[in-house]
């Protein structure tokens, strides 16, 4: 029962995206071109783009999600709550919108509203991992702030600001450019897990995570930014002397990883976790495979893109951060992720997966 | 989550698997009490202000009880309900904080706070840690249904209510006497004394033990916000007390401050706070004057039947002396006053002569005894609190006496006599 309806929640989705990717096919450069407008930052531009669009087309949900990201882009979080609201108004199937609320709620300090909106997308999407990643992080700081109440501490005590701050960094909504042209261009690019002359293990961070993808964005060949984001990891020089062959190996380790993650390898992405690994929230190891298999097969496309990548080797434990941009259909999400990895005398295994720093 | 299953059953304990009832409500006249049944899901009920049952209280262990049957969503909407019809209860924001965090990593202990957290508030959390397991052995461990602590070895009509503290477990009981007896009504988690029980002098923070009796009603508007929803002063140091050279006074039970739902198990200055709607349920339901507050230590609960022999035993002594005071002879009637009385700084010899013009008043008549109660005190001595009405015959009114009277070998002797 509840697998069938799981599965009309996702029909409904499939078919709200291929209605408005069949009607707008035609539109799908302008799709493109507001998202590149988005990620070089141009938010004013980008607005007036999307706004003209929408004239001819006022109730098209993805040019309303962009004018929503824009908007928060441009600082304006009260219109964006209000364009995402009516968005989930008019298509209460989307969990997108619900997680984007979400996280302006969360942004006001709102996290009783930022988890409503959370269930929200998930009961709409059980199986949405954006959402379930959020929810966890507002759990967190509800919880914090209930152990405050009960501790009669001040709740602005000085644990609380870097905490609101990595929320907002891992709710960072940023729209892929959608279109099924892109959408099959982009299909098998996903992460170039780069020979790796010489991995940093301890590089300086990337300028700007933000600016990262920005930099590489072409208009033109959708396709290129993904690959060429892989790119400045490997070619980024490593200042530091090259740890050992552990922390290479447990790099090469996590790429291959996101390689099997974007090219729906569901045999190696899974292989890639050792027996240790336990998933989050109530689930069992079965029922999160299961889960993984039905969100990642089902998506058109996907894209990994990893940059920023920290090893840290101790003994037969590494632990690597790094910053994700995913991007999947119609949504993309950066996040910090660290993976902590087991070398069982072979290979190394994921044991942990977790969002944040 | 499992964690969590398992923390609340090893420290929060046999309170779920026993099931007993948040709180007594069977009481029917007649009806034999079984195991009270778990305390209804509470989510529907309003915070009133007054609460005869303590609902908070019953809606966290309902919380618990959910928790314990690994029905952690349940227990996480309703403490969500909980904290936000009660915000500044404590113990329930704890809760309520690990059924978040039990959404997102198993919990480690029970109160799963951050290190910084736990830096900062050590000393409340282990508080809170207290009152939880308080809370849930007072409601695990009932009172024998029917039953009534040994003190209250005689309670008159005019005692419409009696309420027994039990310090070792941080509980008021409140009774009601009704026609078939006394009849436990609700009960309270409450703070006591600083530094504990058995006060001896001013400013020793400490809880006296004893039987007291209310004697006024503060309002609390004429109090700081301190006291909460009003007070219920008690008549410490009471007769026995003074004789003891104890000194002190300004015991109340009262309520909590804002902010505050309840405080730690011990955090006052000697007085009994409870939380404020239990405190205005205590102050509507019971009489100024006529209602007994009995602290103790550790209540011993006992059938009323099993009083009836003392109870018959002292009545002979107190029959004696009223036999005595009728005859008007003043030479036995005097042998049942201690060498110690002392009423309000007299001392026998300057008491007498008070005594015998009462006799002269009602030369001639016999003396009957009304509406008598015993409350009966055992310590390093044994005291009976003795209240009644005194009424000659013929007369339609009397004087209410009080006598504290106490056991000297085989003899009991007054050494307080007085009108209330």
């Amino acid at each position: 029962m509840k697998y069938a309806r799981s599965v009309l929640f996702k029909a409904l989705r499939l078919l709200t995206l291929v209605g408005a990717c069949t009607a707008l096919s035609s539109h799908a450069d302008d799709y493109t071109d507001v998202s590149t407008l988005l990620r070089a930052n141009k938010f004013p531009e980008a607005m007036t783009k999307v706004e003209g669009l929408l004239t001819t087309k006022p109730a098209d949900p993805q040019l309303r999600f962009l004018k929503g990201v824009i908007q928060r882009n441009l600082g304006k979080p009260a219109e964006a709550i209000v364009t995402f609201t009516k968005l989930t108004e008019d298509h209460p199937e989307l969990p997108e919108p619900y997680n984007n609320l979400a996280v302006l709620y969360a942004g006001q300090g709102d996290y009783d509203k930022a988890r409503v909106a959370l269930e929200m997308a998930i009961r709409t999407n059980p199986s949405y991992a954006t959402a379930h990643e959020n929810i966890g992080d507002v759990y967190a700081r509800l919880a914090s702030q209930a152990y405050n109440k009960a501790l009669q501490l001040d709740n602005s005590n000085p644990a609380v600001p870097p905490k609101l701050a990595l929320i907002r960094e891992l709710f960072k909504p940023n729209l892929a450019n959608a279109g099924p042209a892109a959408g099959t261009a982009v299909a098998a690019a996903a992460v170039k897990p780069a020979p790796a002359p010489a991995p940093a293990p301890s590089s300086k961070p990337v300028a700007s995570v933000a600016s990262a993808p920005a930099s590489v964005a072409t208009p033109v060949k959708p396709a290129v930014p993904v690959v060429a984001a892989a790119a400045p990891i490997a070619a980024k020089p490593a200042p530091a002397p090259v740890d050992d062959e552990a922390a290479k190996s447990a790099e090469a380790a996590v790429l291959a990883w996101a390689k099997a993650w974007a090219n729906k390898d569901m045999a190696n992405y899974l292989a890639a976790y050792g027996p240790e690994f336990t998933p989050g929230g109530k689930q069992s190891r079965s029922a999160w495979e299961k889960d993984r298999r039905d969100r990642i097969v089902g998506k058109s496309r996907i894209s990994v893109t990893l940059s920023d990548l920290n090893v840290k080797v101790s003994g037969k434990e590494a632990v690597v951060k790094f910053y994700q941009a995913y991007k999947a259909d119609a949504l993309s999400i950066s996040s910090r992720k660290t993976l902590t990895l087991q070398h069982n005398g072979k290979r190394w295994l994921i044991t942990r997966e977790s969002t944040g720093n | 989550m499992t964690f969590f299953f398992r923390l609340v059953l090893a420290t929060l304990t046999a309170a779920l698997s026993l099931s007993t009832g948040a709180a007594q409500t069977d009481t029917k006249p007649g009806i034999k009490k079984n195991r009270p049944k778990p305390a209804p899901v509470a989510a529907v009920a309003a915070p009133a202000k007054s609460s005869p049952q303590g609902a908070a209280e019953a809606r966290l262990i309902a919380i618990y009880r959910l928790i314990g049957q690994g029905n952690t969503l349940s227990a996480l909407r309703q403490s969500e309900q909980l904290v936000k019809d009660y915000p500044e209860f404590a113990l329930a924001q704890l809760v309520f904080g690990d059924l978040l965090t039990a959404r997102t990593r198993p919990i480690q202990e029970f109160g799963n706070v951050s290190p910084e957290q736990r830096k900062s508030g050590s000393a409340t959390l282990s508080d809170l840690k207290n009152e939880s397991l308080l809370r849930l052995k007072a409601l695990r461990e009932r009172p024998p249904a029917g039953s009534v602590p040994a003190e209250f070895l005689q309670l008159s009509p005019r005692n419409k209510h009696a309420i027994a503290i039990d310090a070792s477990r941080a509980r008021l009981y409140l009774f009601e006497n009704r026609a078939n007896g006394m009849t436990l009504v609700a009960d309270y988690y409450i703070t006591v004394g600083k530094l504990g029980l058995e006060k001896q002098v001013e400013g020793d923070q400490r809880t006296p033990l004893g039987v007291y009796f209310i004697t006024s009603q503060l309002d609390p508007k004429s109090l700081k916000d301190f006291y909460g929803a009003g007070a219920l002063p008690i008549n410490y140091p009471n007769m026995l007390d003074l004789k003891r050279g104890k000194t002190g006074g300004g015991i109340w039970l009262h309520g909590t401050p804002p902010g505050q739902f309840a405080r730690a198990p011990l955090a006052s200055d000697g007085c009994v706070v409870l939380a404020n709607p239990d405190l205005t349920h205590l102050i509507r339901t019971v009489q100024i004057r006529s209602t007994p507050v009995l602290i103790s230590n550790q209540l011993k609960w006992v059938p009323p039947p099993s009083l009836q022999p003392r109870s018959q035993e002292f009545t002979k002594h107190l029959n004696a002396w009223l036999e005595a005071k009728s005859s008007g002879n003043m030479a036995k009637l005097s042998a049942f006053y201690a060498p110690d009385f002392n009423n309000s700084g007299k001392t026998l010899s300057q008491w007498l002569p008070t005594l015998q013009r009462e006799v002269a008043a009602t030369q001639g008549l016999t003396l009957q005894i009304k509406d008598l109660s015993l409350l009966h005190w055992k310590d390093a001595n044994e005291t009976m609190v003795v209240t009644f009405g005194e009424v000659a015959t013929g007369r339609r009114s009397g004087l209410t006496k009080r006598q504290y009277w106490s056991r000297q070998g085989q003899q009991w002797k007054i050494f307080y006599e007085g009108v209330v």
